[in-house]
């Protein structure tokens, strides 16, 4: 009675979309490396000349570095900050939706919005920030004109942006952390740090595994910030993979150029998250 | 004592969430020459910047634009996603295993790799410039697919079978029978992908290139970027608030469904 | 009940495939005695475009040109870009800047002018010889007409400069500096110079070197050309010295260093007292100026040691037939009218912008327009001593290492003037090797 190809019909879509969208790009890009090709002139094959040059490509490589340097101050940040907003928010607190909302604030507004603010809050003349620093004594921080100061201020936005979803990504860890335990380290006279290290940490420890990855993936398509807060500058320092990539593509047109950084990337960022899920999973 | 210091350091971080939101606010109703000094509240109201912004870029239709690409993507992806789901939790047949693994397997890819052949793609299907160029590659989610799956795993078999003695097709089944005890599954998928599509730039930025179809975003990132601010920062400020309003109006009503649904969405992953 | 459902099924694919199918645009030029022509969508060369296509088709029976200003995008040349893609380009296309003519040439999707008629002649009498050389590709054709320009200068406050007791603007490097050290100011006593006396943008995007870099290597070398036979010719004492003297200006805080574009306009609120900048400023300036704001042009800076009158950059904007075009002859004729004397001047009237030909000052037709606007006679001075861009495909990828070089030596003083434009000449030597 059961129309045998009615599952099939109910998939088709996906396997449309899959070949159209999926696989004939993988493997159109996968062609493309081996060419050069600006889109107006014919392909022309040029062997392994794109593999040769992304490795003496000092840019692309400072652009995986930069993205390191983005995602080794990023993590740490949002963990430490996320896990102390929500060790707070768990406590018995009046308002605490009104508080929860407002750390999620940033997270549901467009990237652009934040950008553009945080343009005008570093700002190193008029900037909100230099001001505050100079009204209270200090000098003026380069936030976006130090080569050195750069990345991190943008790696600090974003924590700003992103920190309100994984404070409630803790507060649902935090959650599961069963009451008897502390009941039984109030006992045993255990200090409010002690029971912080001892339990909570080791009990929440997948939700920072996913934090991790999470943010991870999310720092490797770092592009929007740096696009339009510096361009990728001061000296680069800004540029990310993806950042370079879009520009290789759409300023240049360098279609099998760019075609081999994604690849190669791709290749980065599935071996970092392979490594990662295989550290949970041990765990 | 202790819950004294707790308010004192939640005040603070608060306000350093929500504060540069009311000052963008308040420099866009600014006179233009006070915005660099401001701090919070400007001397006059003018609302200068947005009608120099409405005359500058077509902000309107970009809202425009932005609300049927988003929709048309959330559509897309409710709709196909739940029969996907639906025939892999749910259905028989052979290849189900390798079309559940294929799934996964996309979920890991990362975009990079596809970014630049599916702009040829897009250019070779004459999409360039058009609502297809930024529809068609988002109108599967395999992570809405999974949602779905999980989600209709935990319906009882009973309710569709019963619904199939009673003569129901599987598109009836799907839309009439899950739909309607699947209300938290599609909320939250609903708003992911209508957030993401939202909010997504690069894609826009490589297919789009006619004005009257740019999105939201798009537009505003543009004009941040290009000289048609005419080093006004005023319009600048009031194109970022066009930008934000809705989704924080949207978030505003509904919070928590924002909230529990961005949440599930990292959960799951 | 099943049935209709499966039904539905197939429609949704049925859908689906349709919308694949039905997504291509169609690529219709349209008939062989209607031309399209699209222009810049600048509201001035829209509303120039509109009133020539008018007195065309009024005069013309036989020809028909539809205008249409080119779609409002990102910018002109990935709209260009992507109408050859898809190959959807216009017969005539009015705003092609001359450093991406090469490039479409090469790829063959123009037509080459020098074949038609007439246009050698018509060449010859509208611009100098310097123009014509700078258009002709590298295989000796010429694909596009010298259309029109707006040279790069140096805008200057005339109050700022008065206060700082200078009756003229600087002219060498030396007054620039002096200049430079007399403006520089902490205005709030914060311990930070907050006025400076001039402005570039510091991105290092590789078109902005237009504005700062380019037009004075070409003011310092007499116009020298930055390739030339496949080769870098840059790396020469002239270009030493301009990447000398900026970097000066930003080590001594005359420049700032950060993107006072992501501010409000600097020049215009009175933070910088200078700027480079073309007759388009103009506009923006007197629409946007404060009250008893006043201002003029003058010449790029220059080498201390020359004395000659400088040359600049000039942002030419070019008019090409794409090959998609059925009667290249015909299309040509409209151009040479859209071309003649009373129609740049109208050109000139609309827009303010220069026509790219050499007899500006002398003709006495153009003299009415010049008196009233007298800041665009000194442009038109200017338009004698005058380069645009170097004929090859890799124009852009050559800004961008020069820009690269230009951002670690003059903005970040990491570099010296010698090993930066020895490092890009290097680099850019390596472009065209294959």
């Amino acid at each position: 009675m059961k129309n045998k190809l009615t599952p099939y019909l109910l998939v088709s879509p996906y396997i449309i979309h899959f070949i159209l969208f999926v696989a004939f790009p993988v493997t159109f890009s996968i062609v493309l490396t081996f060419h050069k090709w600006n889109i107006i002139s014919p392909m022309e094959y040029t062997g392994l000349t794109n593999y040769i040059r992304l490795f003496s490509d000092a840019t692309f490589w400072k652009s995986l570095g930069n993205t390191l340097v983005f995602l080794v101050i990023h993590i740490p940040l949002q963990i430490i900050v996320a896990l102390l907003i929500a060790e707070i928010l768990n406590q018995n607190l009046k308002f605490r939706g009104f508080f929860r909302a407002a750390f999620f604030l940033p997270v549901v507004v467009s990237g652009v919005v934040v950008t553009i603010l945080w343009q005008q809050l570093y700002g190193f003349d008029v900037g909100l920030l230099n001001r505050l620093l100079v009204k209270i004594g200090l000098s003026k921080i380069g936030w976006l004109t130090d080569p050195d100061i750069a990345m991190p201020s943008i790696a600090i936005m974003a924590t700003w942006k992103n920190v309100g979803l994984y404070v409630i990504l803790f507060l649902v860890g935090l959650q599961t952390v069963p009451s008897h335990f502390y009941e039984a380290a109030d006992l045993e006279g255990a200090t409010r740090w002690q029971k912080f290290f001892k339990i909570t940490i080791p009990m929440i420890n997948p939700t920072i595994f996913m934090v991790v990855i999470l943010s991870t993936i999310g720092g490797f398509s770092l592009f929007i910030e740096p696009y339009v807060m510096t361009g990728g500058g001061p000296l680069n320092s800004t540029i990310s993979a993806v950042l370079y990539i879009y520009k290789q593509g759409f300023f240049y047109y360098h279609m099998g150029y760019a075609s081999t950084l994604g690849i190669f990337f791709a290749g980065i960022i599935l071996l970092v998250v392979v490594i990662q899920k295989k550290f949970v999973e041990r765990d | 004592m202790k819950k004294a210091i707790f308010y004192i350091v939640l005040v603070i971080a608060a306000l350093l969430f929500i504060y540069p939101f009311i000052w963008m606010i308040a420099a866009s109703i600014a006179p233009e020459n006070e915005i660099g000094t401001l701090t919070l509240l400007p001397s006059g109201f003018s609302l200068d910047s947005y009608f120099q912004m409405f005359d500058k870029i077509p902000i309107g239709r970009a809202f425009v634009n932005s609300m049927i690409v988003a929709s048309s993507i959330t559509l897309g992806v409710l709709v196909l996603g739940s029969m996907v789901g639906y025939a892999l939790s749910k259905l028989e047949f052979k290849g189900r295993d390798l079309i559940f693994y294929i799934i996964i397997f996309t979920m890991t890819l990362p975009f990079q790799i596809t970014l630049i052949p599916q702009y040829l793609l897009i250019v070779k299907l004459g999409w360039v410039d058009s609502y297809m160029g930024l529809i068609m590659p988002y109108l599967m989610n395999a992570l809405g697919i999974i949602m779905f799956r999980q989600y209709f795993k935990t319906i009882p078999q009973d309710l569709i079978d019963a619904a199939r003695l009673d003569g129901c097709g599987e598109l009836k089944i799907i839309f009439r029978i899950l739909w309607p005890n699947s209300i938290p599954a599609l909320v939250t998928i609903g708003i992911i992908t209508f957030m993401a599509s939202w909010n997504e730039v690069l894609w826009p930025l490589i297919v789009i290139r006619d004005e009257a179809l740019m999105t939201m975003p798009q537009l505003v990132t543009l004009f941040a970027v290009g000289g048609r601010a005419d080093s006004q920062l005023g319009v600048k400020l009031a194109a970022a608030v066009m930008l934000a309003l809705p989704i924080i109006i949207a978030y505003l009503f509904f919070q928590k469904y924002f909230i529990q649904s961005m949440a599930s969405s990292g959960i799951k992953e | 009940m099943k049935k209709l459902y499966s039904k539905n099924i197939s429609f949704v694919i049925l859908v689906l495939a349709m919308t694949f199918l039905f997504g291509c645009q169609d690529s219709d030029n349209g008939k062989e005695n209607e031309f399209i022509y699209w222009s810049s969508n600048n509201s001035n060369e829209i509303d120039y475009a509109r009133q020539i296509v008018k007195k065309w088709n009024d005069s013309h029976a036989d020809y028909f040109v539809k205008h249409q200003p080119v779609p409002e995008g990102q910018s002109s040349e990935e709209v260009i870009l992507a109408s050859v893609v898809g190959g959807t380009t216009p017969d005539i296309y009015s705003n092609m800047w001359e450093g991406d003519v090469e490039a479409y040439a090469q790829a063959g999707v123009l037509i080459p002018l020098d074949t038609l008629a007439g246009f050698m002649e018509f060449l010859y009498a509208r611009c100098d010889s310097s123009a014509i050389e700078e258009v002709r590709s590298q295989n000796g054709h010429i694909y596009q007409i010298p259309w029109k320009i707006n040279p790069i200068m140096l805008i200057y406050n005339k109050n700022h400069l008065a206060a700082i007791n200078l009756d003229s603007p600087p002219r060498t490097y030396s007054e620039f500096m002096e200049a430079g050290k007399r403006f520089k100011k902490d205005l709030d006593g914060d311990g930070y110079i907050d006025q400076w006396f001039g402005y570039s943008e510091v991105l290092v995007t590789w078109w902005q070197r237009f504005f700062d870099f380019y037009p004075l290597y070409l003011a310092a070398s007499g116009g020298a050309p930055l390739i030339k036979d496949n080769k870098a010719n840059f790396n020469n004492k002239y270009a030493v010295e301009v990447f000398r003297f900026l970097r000066e200006l930003y080590r001594n805080n005359y420049f700032p260093r950060e993107r006072l574009s992501a501010r409000q306009d600097p020049f215009l609120s009175g933070v910088i007292a200078i700027r480079f900048t073309g007759p388009w400023e103009i506009a923006h300036a007197e629409q946007y100026k404060p009250e008893g704001f006043e201002y003029d042009f003058t010449s790029m800076p220059v080498p201390d040691s020359s004395d000659s009158i400088p040359y600049t950059y000039c942002d030419p904007k070019n008019t090409v037939i794409f090959n998609t075009c059925k009667n290249p002859q015909a299309a040509w004729e409209f151009l040479k009218y859209s071309m003649t004397e009373e129609n740049d001047l109208l050109f000139l009237e609309v827009t303010n912008q220069l026509p790219r030909r050499s007899d500006l000052l002398e003709n006495v037709n153009f003299d009415s327009y010049f008196e009233r606007n007298p800041m665009m006679r000194t442009f038109a001075k200017q338009a004698k001593h005058v380069r645009g861009t170097d004929q090859t495909p890799v124009l852009k990828e050559v800004f961008d290492l020069i820009s690269q070089e230009y951002e670690a030596c003059v903005i970040y003083d990491r570099k010296s003037p010698e090993q930066a434009i020895e490092d890009a000449a290097k680099a850019v030597n390596l472009l065209f090797l294959d």
